[in-house]
């Protein structure tokens, strides 16, 4: 079972219908959350949201509590929270992209999908990862193709990942495909 | 056939009744044996109990009204601070006993019509939008919202003939989910072109507009499509409001089954094309009215986005109530099929004064005078109906 943490975002259902092709999935707000349900999902996703991770500490609580323990998925703000309590600073960027399509490219040969490969991918977010960013057993692998702006994470041996991306929207093309290959690492 | 005069007849009447613009023509409904004005107590059950009533399955086996703005916010938990307000209905819905279909040529004129009214006033002039303008573009910038649309109100004291207004409306704007409601105490007159649910058994559909072109003799519809193809602040504003309304959708419609039915297309009226998609779904089973209300209402098209945040903003700023607009108008029949349109591009007559309310998106690249401007044309079309 996949439980999605709901930042309240008006994309959440379109990520809900994404994982339900692979798995049951409960769905419930951040301040609403089934301890019961939580503590049996194999899987947790924080999805997609407004604001900024500081503004959801019930979330950061949820992620330190399972990380290492369940596979943590996180979408734009829930790739941004996972990083944040990986202590990076998460900080507003000059040019904002929403609802805008662009193209991501693999930079890792660590990666889940092949170095070099390109995706074209929606994008909505006003907030990024600021670099230099490291810690333990997380690797950026995937980037922006023009500006160079962190898109994906995957921390393997933990089985932590996120998007900066929304692997849901109809502006990615694949975006299936990602979350086929990620829950089935 | 009906009568020439029949309008005319009926309009002296003072009977109330209600004009949707249908397929080929108009649909007129009158003769209503109920009237339910809703408040938030009454609302979840008058929802849920139309729909339970299974009748014959007439013509006119069906409620028809709207729903404002603010207790659609209320339906789905959002409180709005005081404002100020005329103390208009939250929302009405007739119970008609008559329907009679009408060409597309309402043939209607009011030569004792007092047009001179008092001029327009604006509620938030130029330099406060600057204002708002620019503290919601911050709220982009931290990500509190993506999209946001400031809602500006012209209002003046008037009397006026509904139906002849909603008649020269139509004449030039043959918009598809246009309306108009004329009661004892109130009119409303609308030429909305944009439809938010449009239910038939257990398929639902939306089709939000993001983008609209004036006509001018040297476009057509490609090159309005290759206008709004180049413009990345429009293919952007549209691209969030496809994917928010998908994202509406599957709240209520079965995985994997909700989808683009026409991507980004162009849509042509009398004097305007439209930027427009059609999404679709087959609804889950045991979904309820209320639950398809709730789910896709208020339209976010004519809010921004993420709903919920975008919501909270706006009505933390908006010191007038909204009354009628950006709430939504249509029917639910007793089947449990329902048309329901985003109330847009609206006249609310009430206490003889006339408000009519307009507003334009906040993205990271608008511009406040050119946004402020924008309002102006769109309630300029409806306040040239008065002169």
């Amino acid at each position: 079972m996949i439980y999605i943490i709901d930042h309240q975002d008006s994309f959440t259902h379109n990520v809900v219908h994404q994982f339900e092709e692979f798995d049951e999935v409960v769905c419930t707000n951040f301040n609403k959350i089934n301890e019961n349900k939580l503590n049996k999902a194999e899987v947790i996703v924080f999805s997609p949201g407004p604001g900024a991770p500081k503004d959801y500490p019930l979330s950061s609580k949820i992620y330190k509590k399972f990380k290492g323990q369940k596979k943590i998925i996180g979408i734009c703000l829930g790739f941004q929270q996972i990083l944040y309590c990986e202590n990076a600073k998460i900080i507003e960027q000059k040019k904002i992209y929403h609802g805008y399509q662009s193209k991501i490219t693999v930079t890792s040969s660590n990666s889940l999908f092949k170095k070099n490969s390109k995706f074209d991918v929606g994008r909505y977010h006003s907030l990024k990862l600021q670099e230099p960013f490291f810690a333990k057993n997380f690797e950026i692998t995937m980037r922006c193709a023009i500006s160079k702006v962190a898109m994906a994470f995957e921390n393997n041996k933990e089985k932590i990942y996120g998007f900066q991306f929304h692997p849901e929207s109809f502006l990615t093309t694949n975006g299936n495909l990602l979350i086929k290959k990620i829950l089935s690492s | 056939m009906i009568k020439n005069n029949y309008l005319e007849k009926l309009n002296n009447s003072k009977k109330p009744f209600i004009i949707y613009k249908s397929d080929k023509g108009f649909d007129l409904y009158t003769d209503f044996s109920k009237k339910i004005i809703l408040n938030n107590k009454n609302i979840k059950k008058f929802i849920n109990k139309n729909t339970k009533l299974r009748s014959n399955n007439k013509e006119t086996d069906l409620f028809i009204g709207f729903f404002g703005y603010e207790i659609l916010n209320n339906l789905i938990g959002i409180k709005i601070k005081k404002q100020k307000t005329l103390n208009f209905p939250k929302g009405i819905f007739y119970k008609p006993e008559t329907k009679v279909k009408l060409s597309n040529k309402l043939e209607y004129y009011n030569p004792k019509l007092v047009k001179s009214n008092e001029p327009f006033k604006i509620n938030i002039n130029k330099n406060s939008y600057k204002i708002i303008f620019d503290k919601f573009k911050k709220k982009i910038k931290s990500g509190e919202t993506y999209q946001i649309k400031i809602c500006t109100k012209y209002s003046n004291k008037s009397n006026l003939d509904a139906l002849d207004f909603f008649c020269r409306l139509v004449k030039t704007n043959t918009a598809p989910e246009a309306f108009m409601i004329k009661d004892k105490d109130y009119s409303i007159i609308s030429c909305s072109p944009e439809n938010l649910i449009n239910k038939k058994n257990n398929l639902i559909t939306t089709k939000p507009i993001a983008g609209t072109l004036k006509k001018t003799k040297k476009l057509n519809m490609i090159k309005a499509l290759n206008f709004f193809k180049k413009n990345l602040k429009e293919t952007k504003e549209h691209n969030m409001i496809v994917d928010m309304e998908r994202s509406d959708l599957s709240k209520i419609c079965k995985v994997g089954s909700v989808k683009i039915l026409k991507k980004k297309i162009v849509e042509e009226y009398k004097d305007l094309y439209h930027y427009v998609s059609l999404i679709g779904g087959k609804l889950k089973k045991n979904t309820s009215t209320l639950d398809i209300i709730k789910a896709m209402m208020p339209g976010g098209s004519v809010i921004g986005c993420p709903k919920i945040s975008t919501l909270n903003l706006l009505n933390n700023q908006e010191r007038q109530s909204r009354n009628i607009y950006t709430g939504s108008f249509g029917y639910i029949k007793s089947n449990g099929d329902m048309r329901f349109n985003i109330i847009i591009r609206s006249i609310l007559n009430y206490k003889n004064r006339s408000e009519i309310s307009v507003a334009s998106g906040v993205v990271i690249d608008s511009n406040a005078k050119h946004e402020f401007d924008e309002n102006y044309i769109k309630a300029k079309a409806l306040m040239d109906l008065y002169k």
